[in-house]
């Protein structure tokens, strides 16, 4: 079976003030239909790096990112974009933008613009997928610039969830002040992908967030640990094979 | 690579191993009579064992039954007339401070036995300490994805405390991930460095 999305010896640099820095290093991962995995990481630590070469807002200095079998690198950026507004949904905190006046059915409802809906349709699709995260009818009607960060980060779930996306990718997503808030919000996430066998890609500075994934994953230095590594290959800096094999 | 038959990893049994390699590490840097090697440790491990002398003694008395530690009887420092017991490492105890090394803990001590590598660890080991601190990364992400998700609703007192529970797991798993994490920048950065 393909991988849903497949990551093969990936590499990715930065500069950093005048030196290049290795934040991806040869990663390797796959993740199937329906599989949910979790990144946890420092900051700095490479993760939204990762998580942006899988949403293919960026691309590998070397290795393959494939989707449902496709090179990202062999894509337009055209093509790109419409699978990031389709297939694959990116969700990330600090991505929240507030139209002044706009209700919570109309901010989720107007994301939908390249759907091919009609209003009517997009408002009809965004009330389920608030529904979905728990937010009522009258709710929907609130102003989304005067949401609570709580509320916020449903009305973001849902945002992405109305797009039926095969892969959620969440970039620290809830930072919420309360931690009953932020358990409820996780349990949401872990429920709604189950329930539409979507497959996600969560990265947290806090490895409580990650709880119930199917793989855990953690990254420093560019370097992935995961529990499903079968292998562990430990490069020496400056020797290409300096490494050892490990069965894990 | 060494090669660690049975009986050469005979002497690596029991709860006191990461004791017993961090004195061959000890031995291996200079020879000493108990008391020395005592301090010598609580020196390298801290407050994180309470490393008792006689225990020290006991330790050293098993490595020079397993061929890994030899002592003289030589005439103290401080009184030439009193004697006391000296130990050195034998031919055979690089040897097996390099299997040591490379011989991956069960659960519990791994960390203890991480650390007590760590204190006495030769450069040439930096390719074992990095494979035993991956492993130990796998190892509590391993553990911390054993621990099931809490349902998001503490709605009795006990959910509540099974909630805290699992926080107090995750929390300790964290700092783990963290320390192994960053000892492996560390070395990483130090061979980079000397490279």
């Amino acid at each position: 079976m393909t991988p849903l999305l497949s990551f093969l010896n990936v590499s990715k640099r930065h500069l950093d003030g005048g030196r290049d820095r290795v934040v991806l290093d040869h990663a390797t991962l796959d993740i199937d239909a329906g599989m949910s995995v979790g990144v946890y990481g420092a900051r700095g630590s490479g993760k939204s790096t990762l998580l942006r070469l899988a949403a293919g807002i960026t691309l590998p200095d070397a290795g393959t990112v494939r989707f449902d079998g496709r090179d990202t690198a062999s894509m337009t950026a055209g093509e790109r974009s419409r699978l990031l507004r389709g297939a694959i949904a990116f969700m990330s905190a600090e991505d929240w933008r507030a139209n002044p006046g706009e209700s919570v059915v109309d901010h989720v409802a107007t994301s939908l613009g390249s759907e091919g809906l009609t209003m009517r349709q997009a408002r009809q699709r965004a009330l389920r997928a608030l529904d979905a995260v728990g937010v009522s009818a009258s709710g929907a009607q609130d102003l989304a610039a005067s949401l609570s960060v709580t509320a916020r980060t449903r009305v973001m779930l849902a945002r992405a969830l109305a797009r039926e996306p095969r892969l959620l990718i969440l970039d620290e997503p809830a930072l919420m002040p309360s931690l009953g808030d932020r358990d409820r919000f996780y349990a949401l996430l872990r429920s709604a992908a189950r329930e539409r066998n979507m497959s996600l890609l969560l990265a947290s500075e806090e490895m409580s967030a990650l709880q119930g994934v199917g793989v855990l994953m953690s990254i420093a230095d560019g370097e992935l640990c995961s529990t499903e590594e079968r292998g562990t290959v430990v490069r020496l800096p400056g020797r290409r094979q300096a490494g050892a094999e490990q069965s894990g | 690579m060494a090669s660690a038959s049975p009986e050469k990893t005979r002497w690596m049994r029991g709860p006191s191993t990461p004791l017993r390699g961090a004195l061959l590490g000890l031995l291996l840097e200079r020879p000493g009579h108990g008391g020395d090697l005592a301090n010598r440790l609580a020196a390298r491990l801290g407050e994180t064992w309470r490393v008792d002398t006689n225990d020290v003694y006991r330790l050293l008395e098993q490595l020079e039954k397993t061929g890994l530690a030899v002592s003289r009887d030589e005439p103290k420092r401080t009184n030439l007339r009193r004697t006391h017991l000296v130990y050195y490492p034998t031919d055979q105890t690089p040897e097996a401070l390099t299997i040591w090394m490379e011989t991956l803990l069960p659960r519990e001590p791994v960390r203890l036995g991480l650390q007590a590598k760590l204190s006495v660890a030769r450069q040439e080991d930096a390719p074992r300490l990095l494979i035993a601190l991956r492993a130990y990364e796998r190892e509590c992400l391993v553990l911390a994805q054993l621990v099931s998700p809490t349902d998001g609703e503490a709605r009795s007192w006990p959910a509540l405390c099974m909630d805290c529970t699992r926080d107090a797991v995750y929390a300790q798993l964290q700092i783990e991930v963290d320390w192994a994490t960053r000892t492996r920048q560390r070395i990483n950065e130090f061979l980079e460095r000397s490279d």
